[in-house]
């Protein structure tokens, strides 16, 4: 069964079509670029399927079933934006995320905040805006989810942080699970991809694994993006 | 998952409310100190100034303690849910029920310990032996009161059980308010005040068919002389308190519904 499966999925914010019958399926134990430019459609792809937001039409199913209390359960995410309560510690976090999810894993979020010297009795306030950062991606990896869900886990970093994020998905994640990371920085995830979905307009305008594309185009993906996505 | 909801709302709003709590009572300790200190002594003009500015903090205070806890629980009510805190909150494996309910118990918890310091404050300010002796006397007659008429407690415990019934519809009334105005693209806030007002109007509309509806029906026409005796001051009195706790519930269930709706299905994050 998919992990995350998508049937004539729409959204609509009023008059602009933010998706418009999108149909995909992801197998589990698989790491998966959503790629497209700015306002595709990629953020409210991954809201959906964290139930926050609801389709205008068509289905989103996770494990088969549409987002609700099971499949938050089994789904990380991590959004686009620092959204960490800030008065609280980063052990502080740890309580929270062990009080709500079963599957987090507290001795590895421990060690992951002791590699990074990330005091965990810090107020998130008093820490740098990337350790924030850092601190909310070990919450989410932390975790023994079945589906992750990284929203631009790379955008708006320096590239010594990029590598330090992706090392951390690549080293943490569940390796059974499924990782679909949402980003238009393709150069950067392009070598951890086993398959990509380019979106643009709110449509899947390619899904296919990323080795075969590279075989049959003769070309980076990064490089079939920018011929995809040219302005 | 309400009782873990409910545990992280208790450590996140005692954070900002304790400290205000425990400011209120240290400035009436000041106060009941400043009291004794001016009583029938004279004393240097600056030593008055700062008295009569402890005084004004106090009463400052005790008026805006309540707007502070309304103010702080409808800002945490914001933040959590509506704002970027959201995108966790709405992600934990909890229904939208339990959200709002852990944040609707909490915040009837703060309005009632705001209630609960206002008096202590009052009490701490003017607490000499005297008062003391007041304050026992007090007790002992509302004991000895309620040990002969059981209906006395009756009244107190029915009046206690409406202040809840208030703020738990109060809290309500600002959730609907919030989730409705949070669910435009811009001018949330503008919206939310605006939706607040509208919910007002609609439960003022509600009240007026509900007093109508008592004449018409002369709900109350068969206690034409109410203080005759406790007996039927009680009967008017149940009348009274139940006609409002219908109303407050009915208004409550309606801003619930709104609340849970635009919760799940018009969650609009920034």
């Amino acid at each position: 069964m998919a992990i995350l499966e998508c049937k004539g999925l729409s959204k609509s914010y009023g008059p602009v079509r933010a998706l418009d019958g999108v149909d995909f399926a992801v197998a589990p134990g698989r790491i998966v670029g959503l790629l497209g430019p700015n306002g595709s459609g990629k953020t409210t792809l991954i809201k959906l399927a964290n139930g926050l937001l609801t389709p205008t039409a068509g289905q989103i199913l996770i494990n088969g079933q549409v987002p609700g209390i099971e499949t938050k359960k089994v789904v990380s995410y991590l959004p686009e934006r620092s959204c960490l309560p800030e008065w609280m510690s980063a052990a502080q976090l740890m309580g929270f995320y062990g009080d709500f999810y079963a599957d987090f894993d507290r001795t590895t979020a421990k060690a992951m905040l002791a590699r990074l010297n990330i005091d965990s009795k810090a107020r998130l306030r008093h820490l740098s805006k990337g350790n924030r950062e850092k601190v909310q991606l070990i919450m989410v990896m932390a975790r023994r989810a079945q589906l992750y869900l990284l929203d631009e886990p790379i955008g708006g970093v320096d590239p010594a942080a990029r590598d330090f994020i992706l090392s951390t998905i690549l080293s943490n994640y569940n390796p059974t699970a499924t990782v679909i990371i949402s980003t238009h920085l393709i150069a950067d995830v392009e070598r951890v991809l086993d398959d990509v979905i380019f979106i643009s307009q709110g449509k899947v305008v390619l899904a296919a694994p990323a080795d075969q594309l590279r075989e049959q185009q003769g070309k980076s993906v990064d490089q079939i993006f920018r011929e995809v996505f040219r302005c | 998952m309400l009782g873990k909801l409910m545990k992280h709302e208790l450590w996140a709003t005692a954070h900002a409310m304790l400290p205000i709590i425990g400011e209120m009572l240290l400035v009436a300790v000041m106060g009941n100190v400043c009291v004794r200190l001016g009583n029938g002594h004279d004393l240097p003009a600056a030593v008055n100034i700062i008295i009569m500015l402890v005084m004004v903090l106090f009463f400052v205070g005790i008026f805006a303690i309540g707007l502070v806890t309304v103010y702080m629980m409808v800002r945490r009510f914001r933040d959590n849910l509506l704002r970027d805190e959201g995108y966790i909150m709405h992600t934990l494996p909890v229904s939208v029920h339990a959200q709002i309910w852990s944040k609707v118990l909490v915040s009837a918890l703060w309005y009632a310990l705001a209630a609960v310091t206002i008096v202590a404050a009052v009490v701490l300010l003017t607490f000499d032996a005297d008062t003391l002796k007041v304050i026992g006397d007090l007790f002992r007659t509302l004991f000895i009161v309620t040990r002969s008429n059981g209906q006395i407690a009756e009244i107190v415990i029915e009046c206690l059980a409406m202040l809840v019934l208030a703020s738990v519809t109060m809290s309500l009334s600002f959730d609907a308010a919030l989730s409705v105005g949070h669910s435009f693209a811009r001018h949330k806030m503008a919206a939310s005040v605006a939706t607040y007002i509208g919910l007002l109007i609609l439960g003022q509309i509600a009240l007026s068919f509900a007093a109508r509806l008592t004449v018409m029906t002369n709900f109350y026409g068969y206690l034409d002389a109410p203080f005759v005796d406790v007996y039927a001051f009680m009967t008017y009195w149940r009348g009274i308190c139940g006609a409002n706790a219908g109303l407050m519930i009915l208004e409550g269930a309606v801003c619930y519904g709104i609340t849970a709706y635009f919760l799940k299905r018009r969650l609009n994050l920034e």
